[in-house]
C-alpha cells in the first residue's frame, strides 16, 4: 500500500492529478516523489507537499484535510484509493473505473463526466456532483456515487447512465437536463428536481416540490426498483418495503417536451 | 540577411519545379544574392515553399468570438497554447484564439490569411482581433450583398450611387475585397424568410432579385478595380440539388471576374436529404470552360467543429437537423450571422457526401491556379487540418483506403471512387500559395522571385505528406525566422491589406441622414479610423472606369 | 440569438422586458433603441409595437408597458419554463401555473402574442440573472427565445450592468476564448464558473493577491470575499477612491477612460464605439499603469510550467 500524508495546511489550491493508481500503481518511491503538482502557478514535487510512504500501489490513501486539493483520481481506470479527511474540487472526474473512498466532506464537481467505477462519500458533498461540465452535451455515463451526507445544486446535470444516490437532502436543480441513468434522495430536495429532464429516474423517499410542467401519472411500483432497492441495500442504502407504501410517478419535464419520472414515496397511512 | 541554400524549390509563379537552388533573402524581400556573412540554412533533403496563402478563412470578428463563446466543451478539450517568453497563452482547437490563429498558420508555413466576412458595424471589432492576430498578413472582405442602403438603391434602379456607396464602405471598413452572402436570403431572414432561387424578389422589395444583386456587385467591383473579384457564397448553400442555383450563379456572372466561395457547399444534387448526391462533374465541367472564375474548395474533414456562416436561414436549418445548440446574430441593416458545433461523421450519408464532394471538386478542376485549397474555417475543419487535405490529394491509395469507412451506400453517389488523380508537389505549392496570392491579386505574396515578401516554408521531404506538411523545419516571415527546427522561436506582428478605391466624397451627405434614420450609432463611429488598423497597406484601385 | 440593437430599432413589433426596470436603469434605452423610435419597417414607432414587463413588483417601467405581467418571487424559472412547455402546445395544469402569480390564460396569451409577433426581443435584466437559479434563469429566457425562432424571429439579450463589462467579456473571448471565470495557472486558459469566478475565489479564499481594475468589488460583494481582500495583498486601479481602495494595500488613480484616456466600449449589443476623450488627465491610463507592472515582473526570472505539452487538465 502507498500512503500519503499532506504536511501542511495550504493557502491556494494544489492541483494533484497524479494522486490516481494509474499513474502512481507502476512507480517506485522515489519516482513518485518526484511527481509534478500545481500550487497555484508554481510546479512542486509531490513531496514538496506530501510524506510518502511505500512504493506504487493500486492501494492508495491520502491523509490530511485535502479541501484545496483538486483533480485527484482525475480519469482513473482501475484500483482503491482512500481519502481520509476531506478532497477537494473535480474529485474522480472522468473516472472509468476502481473505487475512491472519502471519509470526510467532498466539494463541487465529483465524479465530474464520470464513466464507471464507485464514488463513496461519508460525508457531505458540492454541487455539480455526476455532472456535465460547462457547455458539454453529457453528465456521467456509468459507475455509482453514494454520498452519506447532503450534496449541492445541478446534481447529476444531463447525466446519461449510472447511479446517484444521497442520504442527506440536496439543493436545487437535482437532475437538471437530465438525460437517463438514476438518482436516488433517500432525504428529499429543495426544489427545481428534474427542471429540463429528457428522461431518466429520480426517486424520492421525502415529499418533493415539483415543477409546475410535470404532470401526475399514477401510482407505481416498478419492477426495476427491486433491482435497485438490492444494489442500494448492499451499500447500506434501503429503500422502504412494497408493504409500507408505494411511489406516485411524475412525467416531465413538458417543456422539452421530455419523458423523465420522478418517482416520490407515499408511505400508507398509519392505521 | 539569410540565405536557404541546398532545398528543392517550388515556385510555380516563375517556373521553378523542384529545382535545387538559393532562396537569399534581405530587408523582409526575396533578392538575388546575399554577401557571404549572411546567416545560411542548409536545407538539403527538404522542400522550400512559398509561404501559404488562405484565400477564405474565418480567424477574427464578432461572429467567430460569438462562437468562441458558445463551445466551452470543445475549447476543454482542444491543445494548449502554453503562455512562453515569446508565446501568449490561447487555446487552438475548432475557433483558434487570436494569438493562437498567427501561431498555428505560421506552425505549418501559412502566412496570409484573408478573413472572408467582416460587417462594417462591427469592422472595428474585427480589426481590433486581427491587429491581435501575431505573425500572419490580413485581408478581409466586407459583406454587402444584404445590406439594406445597397439594396434600397439597387430597387429603385440608382446602379451610380450603390457603386459609390460600395466603394465608400469598402474604405470605412479598411476591407480589401467585398463578400456577397446568400444575396438577398440573409435580409429576408430577419423576417424569419429565405430567397432559394435566383429570380423571385427577396422578401421586403419588389425589384430587387438575388440575380440583379449579383450581377450588380460584380459590376461595381470589376468598376472599381478592386484587386479580388467579387467573393460570393451562393444563395441555397448546403441544400440538396442546390448545383443548379450555382450553376445560375456562375451563368449570371458571365462577363465578369468573380472568386465562388467553398463551392463544395454548393454542389449537390438529389431532392433531398435521402437522394442527396454528388453533382461536383457538372459545377467542374461549367467551371473548367470559364476562366473568368476562381473558387476555393471548402473541403470537410470528418470530426468536431463548428460552423459560422453570415447565413443565418441554413444555421436555422442545421440547428433543426442535429438538436444541438444554436446562436444567431443579426447586423442592423447589413447582415447576420449563425453559429451550431457540429461533428461531421463517417458513417452519416450527407457527410460522407460533402467530405467526396470537396476532393472532387480539387480533383476536376483542371486548372489548379483557380482552385483554392480551404476547409472554409471553421466551417468544413479547421485549417491546422490542411495537411490532411494534402495527403488526400497526393495520394490516391491512401484516398481508396479511406473510401473504405464511409457507408457504402454513398460509393454510387459520388464520383470520387473513379478519380485518379494525385496532385504533384508543384500543384500543391499552386492551390495552397500561388494561386490563392493570384486570386487576391496580392502580386508580392505566393512567389519566391525578387521582390517578392520573404514568406517561405521549409518542410522535410517525406513520402507522407500530411506529416511533411504538418511540421516545417524552418518558416519565415517578412525575412525573420520564425519556427527554426520544427519550434516557434521568434513572434511578430504583421501587415493588414486594404483597398482604397476612387469615390465622390458627397456620398458621405447622402449617407448621414440615412445613417441617424435607420442606426442606432451615429455617422461618424462608423468608418474604421487608419489608426484602428495594425500595419495598414493600402492597395490604391485604379480610377473608376464607366460601364463600357 | 442576438441581434444588434438597430435591429430591434427597425423590426421589433414586440418587446419584453424581464426582471429590469429599464425606464430607471437604462433611461435611454426605450427612447433610443427599442420602444419610442421610428423604425424602417415601424413606421408609427409606439403605436407600432407592443410592449411586455414580466417583474416581481409594478416599477416606473410597468407605466410605459402595454401588458404589465407580475411574476411572483422567485418563479421566474417555473413561468418561462411554462412558456417554453406552451409553445410547443403541450398541457400544463391551471393549478400548477398558478404559482408563478399568474394564470394559465395569461402565459398562453403571452405565448400566442410571442408566437404572433414579426419580430420579437426579451431583454432580460438582473432581476433574472442574478436572483435564485441565477445563470440558469438567463439560460431559461435564451433557450424561449431560440424555441421561438421555429414559429417567428425572436431574439434575446441580456441587459447587464454598468462600465463596459461586455468589452472584457468580448476581449477575453480573442484572446483567451471564454468570457470570464478564467484561470492560467497553468499556462493555458482554463474555465469554470464558480471554480475560478472571482466571487467565488475569494469567498473560498483560493487567491495570495488581487488586482482590481474598473470594479469595487468591496462594496458589492460579500462579506467573506471582502474580508478575504482585506487579509491579502489587493492592489486597485481606478479613477476615484473606492471601498476596495480603502482595504488595498496599493491604490492607483487612473485617467477615466471615456472622459480622459481613449479606448474602445462594447455596446450590449457587442458593437464596438471608440471612445474619444474630452478632457486631458495627469494621471495614466489603465493601459500604461499595467503595462509598467508587467515590464517590471518581466525582469524577474521568467515564469513558465516545466511540463509543456500534452493534454489539458480541464
Amino acid at each position: 500500500m502507498l500512503t500519503l500524508t499532506l504536511k501542511t495546511a495550504l493557502t491556494v489550491p494544489l492541483e494533484a492529478e497524479v494522486l490516481s493508481p494509474d499513474v502512481l500503481a507502476p512507480l517506485a518511491h522515489d519516482a513518485i516523489r518526484a511527481l509534478p503538482v500545481m500550487l497555484g502557478k508554481r510546479q512542486h514535487r509531490l513531496d514538496e507537499h506530501f510524506d510518502i510512504t511505500g512504493d506504487g500501489s493500486e492501494e492508495i490513501e491520502v491523509r490530511g484535510d485535502l479541501t484545496k486539493v483538486k483533480w485527484i483520481g482525475r480519469a482513473m481506470t482501475r484500483g482503491r484509493l482512500r481519502v481520509v479527511g476531506n478532497a477537494g474540487m473535480h474529485l474522480g472526474a472522468y473516472m472509468k473505473g476502481g473505487a475512491i473512498e472519502v471519509t470526510g466532506n467532498v466539494t463541487d464537481w465529483l465524479g465530474g463526466e464520470m464513466s464507471g467505477g464507485t464514488i463513496h462519500v461519508r460525508g457531505n458533498a458540492g454541487g455539480q456532483l455526476g455532472s456535465a461540465y460547462r457547455g458539454g452535451m453529457s453528465g456521467m455515463s456509468g459507475g455509482q456515487i453514494l454520498v452519506e451526507g447532503t450534496a449541492g445544486i445541478e446534481i447529476g446535470m444531463r447525466m446519461k447512465r449510472g447511479l446517484i444516490a444521497i442520504r442527506g437532502p440536496v439543493r436545487d436543480f437535482a437532475g437538471l437536463q437530465m438525460k437517463g441513468g438514476t438518482i436516488v434522495l433517500m432525504s428529499g430536495a429543495e426544489q427545481r428536481t428534474g427542471a429540463w429532464m429528457v428522461r431518466g429516474t429520480i426517486i424520492s423517499l421525502k415529499p418533493l416540490k415539483l415543477m409546475p410542467t410535470f404532470a401526475s401519472a399514477c401510482s407505481y411500483n416498478p419492477s426495476f426498483l427491486g433491482v435497485y432497492a438490492k444494489h442500494l441495500a448492499a451499500h447500506g442504502f434501503a429503500l422502504p418495503p412494497a408493504s409500507e407504501g408505494g411511489y406516485r410517478r411524475h412525467v416531465g419535464d413538458a417543456s422539452v417536451p421530455g419523458k423523465g419520472e420522478i418517482l416520490v414515496w407515499h408511505p400508507h397511512a398509519a392505521t | 540577411m539569410l540565405r536557404i541554400t541546398g532545398g528543392k524549390v517550388y515556385d510555380p509563379k516563375n517556373g521553378v519545379r523542384g529545382e535545387i537552388r538559393d532562396v537569399c533573402i534581405a530587408g523582409g524581400k526575396i533578392v538575388s544574392d546575399v554577401p557571404p556573412h549572411a546567416r545560411t540554412i542548409d536545407a538539403s533533403g527538404m522542400i522550400v515553399f512559398p509561404g501559404g496563402v488562405d484565400v477564405h478563412t474565418h480567424v477574427a470578428g464578432a461572429a467567430l468570438n460569438f462562437a468562441r463563446g458558445l463551445i466551452p466543451e470543445q475549447h476543454r478539450k482542444s491543445r494548449p497554447i502554453f503562455h512562453t517568453p515569446q508565446c501568449r497563452a490561447g487555446l487552438a482547437g475548432s475557433t483558434p484564439t487570436t494569438f493562437a490563429t498567427g501561431y498555428v498558420y505560421a506552425g505549418m508555413g501559412w502566412t496570409t490569411a484573408n478573413e472572408a466576412a467582416v460587417p462594417i458595424l462591427s469592422a472595428k471589432h474585427t480589426h481590433e482581433e486581427l491587429a491581435d492576430t501575431p505573425i500572419i498578413d490580413k485581408c478581409c472582405c466586407v459583406l454587402m450583398a444584404n445590406n439594406e442602403i445597397i439594396l434600397d438603391l439597387l430597387e429603385t434602379a440608382e446602379f451610380e450611387r450603390a457603386k459609390q456607396v460600395a466603394a465608400w464602405q469598402v474604405w470605412a471598413a479598411k476591407a480589401y475585397g467585398v463578400k456577397a452572402v446568400n444575396p438577398g436570403g440573409v435580409a429576408g431572414w430577419k423576417w424569419g424568410k429565405d430567397c432559394k432561387g435566383l429570380n423571385e424578389p427577396v422578401p421586403g422589395y419588389k425589384n430587387v432579385t438575388p440575380r440583379s444583386i449579383i450581377k450588380a456587385l460584380a459590376d461595381i467591383i470589376d468598376q472599381l478595380a478592386l484587386p479580388h473579384p467579387l467573393h460570393i457564397h451562393c444563395n441555397n448553400l448546403g441544400a440538396p440539388g442546390n448545383y443548379t442555383t450555382t450553376l445560375e450563379t456562375m451563368k449570371a456572372l458571365e462577363g465578369n471576374r468573380a472568386h465562388m466561395a467553398h463551392l463544395q457547399y454548393h454542389s449537390y444534387g438529389g431532392d433531398d436529404w435521402f437522394t442527396m448526391k454528388s453533382a461536383s462533374v457538372p459545377i467542374a465541367e461549367y467551371f473548367n470552360a470559364h476562366p473568368n472564375l476562381t473558387c476555393d474548395a471548402g473541403a470537410v474533414l470528418f470530426g468536431d467543429t463548428v460552423t459560422i456562416t453570415a447565413d443565418g436561414p441554413w444555421q436555422h436549418l442545421l440547428y433543426e437537423l442535429t438538436g444541438r445548440k444554436w446562436g444567431n446574430l443579426d447586423v442592423e441593416n447589413e447582415t447576420g450571422c449563425g453559429v451550431v458545433p457540429y461533428v461531421y461523421k463517417e458513417k452519416n450519408l450527407v457527410n460522407a457526401i460533402q467530405w467526396a464532394v470537396g476532393l472532387e471538386l480539387l480533383l476536376l478542376i483542371t486548372d489548379p491556379w483557380r482552385v483554392c485549397l480551404t476547409t472554409d474555417h471553421p466551417n468544413g475543419a479547421t485549417f491546422w487540418r490542411y495537411p490532411e487535405i494534402v495527403r488526400l490529394l497526393m495520394d490516391r491509395e491512401f484516398r481508396k483506403e479511406q473510401l473504405k469507412h464511409i457507408p457504402e451506400k454513398v460509393l454510387s453517389r459520388i464520383v470520387l471512387p473513379d478519380l485518379d488523380r494525385e496532385y504533384t508537389l508543384s500543384e500543391i505549392a499552386i492551390i495552397t500559395s500561388a494561386g490563392p496570392a493570384r486570386t487576391l491579386g496580392l502580386a508580392q505574396k505566393g512567389h519566391l522571385g525578387i521582390g517578392a515578401d520573404a514568406d517561405v516554408a521549409v518542410f522535410n521531404e517525406r513520402k507522407d505528406a500530411m506529416e511533411m506538411f504538418s511540421y516545417p523545419r524552418f518558416v519565415i516571415k517578412s525575412g525573420q525566422l520564425i519556427i527554426e527546427e520544427g519550434e516557434l522561436r521568434n513572434s511578430i506582428e504583421g501587415s493588414q491589406f486594404a483597398s482604397k478605391p476612387t469615390y465622390d466624397s458627397a456620398i458621405e451627405d447622402y449617407l448621414r441622414p440615412l445613417f441617424s434614420q435607420h442606426y442606432t450609432m451615429s455617422f461618424e463611429n462608423y468608418p474604421v479610423t487608419e489608426e484602428c488598423v495594425h500595419g495598414l497597406n493600402v492597395h490604391q484601385c485604379g480610377s473608376c472606369t464607366q460601364p463600357g | 440569438m442576438s441581434c444588434t440593437l438597430g435591429e430591434v430599432k427597425n423590426r421589433a413589433d414586440f418587446i419584453i422586458y424581464w426582471g429590469g426596470n429599464p425606464a430607471e436603469c437604462h433611461p435611454r434605452h426605450f427612447t433610443r433603441y427599442t420602444l419610442t423610435q421610428k423604425g424602417k419597417f415601424l413606421p408609427r414607432g409606439r403605436k407600432d409595437r407592443t410592449m411586455v414587463l414580466v417583474d416581481i413588483r409594478e416599477t416606473m417601467s410597468a407605466k410605459a408597458a402595454d401588458i404589465f405581467l407580475q411574476v411572483r418571487p422567485g418563479k421566474d424559472f417555473e413561468m418561462l419554463t411554462i412558456l417554453r412547455a406552451l409553445v410547443k402546445n403541450q398541457k400544463v395544469r391551471a393549478e400548477a401555473a398558478a404559482e408563478t402569480g399568474l394564470t394559465l390564460e395569461q402565459l398562453q396569451d403571452l405565448v400566442n402574442r410571442m408566437k404572433a409577433a414579426k419580430f420579437g426581443v426579451l431583454f432580460f435584466g438582473m432581476g433574472l440573472s442574478m436572483t435564485r437559479g441565477k445563470h440558469m434563469n438567463s439560460a431559461a429566457a435564451l433557450t424561449l427565445a431560440a424555441e421561438l425562432n421555429a414559429f417567428t424571429k425572436f431574439v434575446a439579450m441580456p441587459m447587464r450592468g454598468h462600465g463596459n463589462v461586455t468589452g472584457a467579456d468580448v476581449v477575453m473571448r480573442y484572446t483567451l476564448s471564454y468570457p470570464f471565470g478564467i484561470n492560467m495557472s497553468r499556462g493555458y486558459p482554463r474555465f469554470n464558473p464558480g471554480e475560478y469566478s472571482t466571487v467565488d475565489l475569494l469567498v473560498r479564499g483560493d487567491t495570495d493577491a488581487t488586482i482590481v481594475i474598473g470594479a469595487d468589488p468591496g462594496a458589492t460583494m460579500p462579506k467573506p470575499a471582502i474580508e478575504h481582500l482585506k487579509r491579502t495583498p489587493t492592489i486597485v486601479l481606478d479613477p476615484k477612491v473606492t471601498h476596495t481602495s480603502k482595504l488595498s494595500r496599493v491604490h492607483f488613480t487612473t485617467a477615466a477612460t471615456g472622459i480622459s484616456a481613449p479606448g474602445t466600449a462594447y455596446r450590449m449589443d457587442e458593437v464596438p464605439l471608440p471612445l474619444r476623450p474630452a478632457l486631458k488627465s495627469p494621471y495614466l491610463t489603465d493601459e500604461e499603469v499595467l503595462k509598467r507592472i508587467i515590464t517590471a515582473l518581466q525582469k524577474k526570472p521568467a515564469w513558465q510550467p516545466a511540463v509543456k505539452g500534452g493534454e489539458q487538465i480541464a
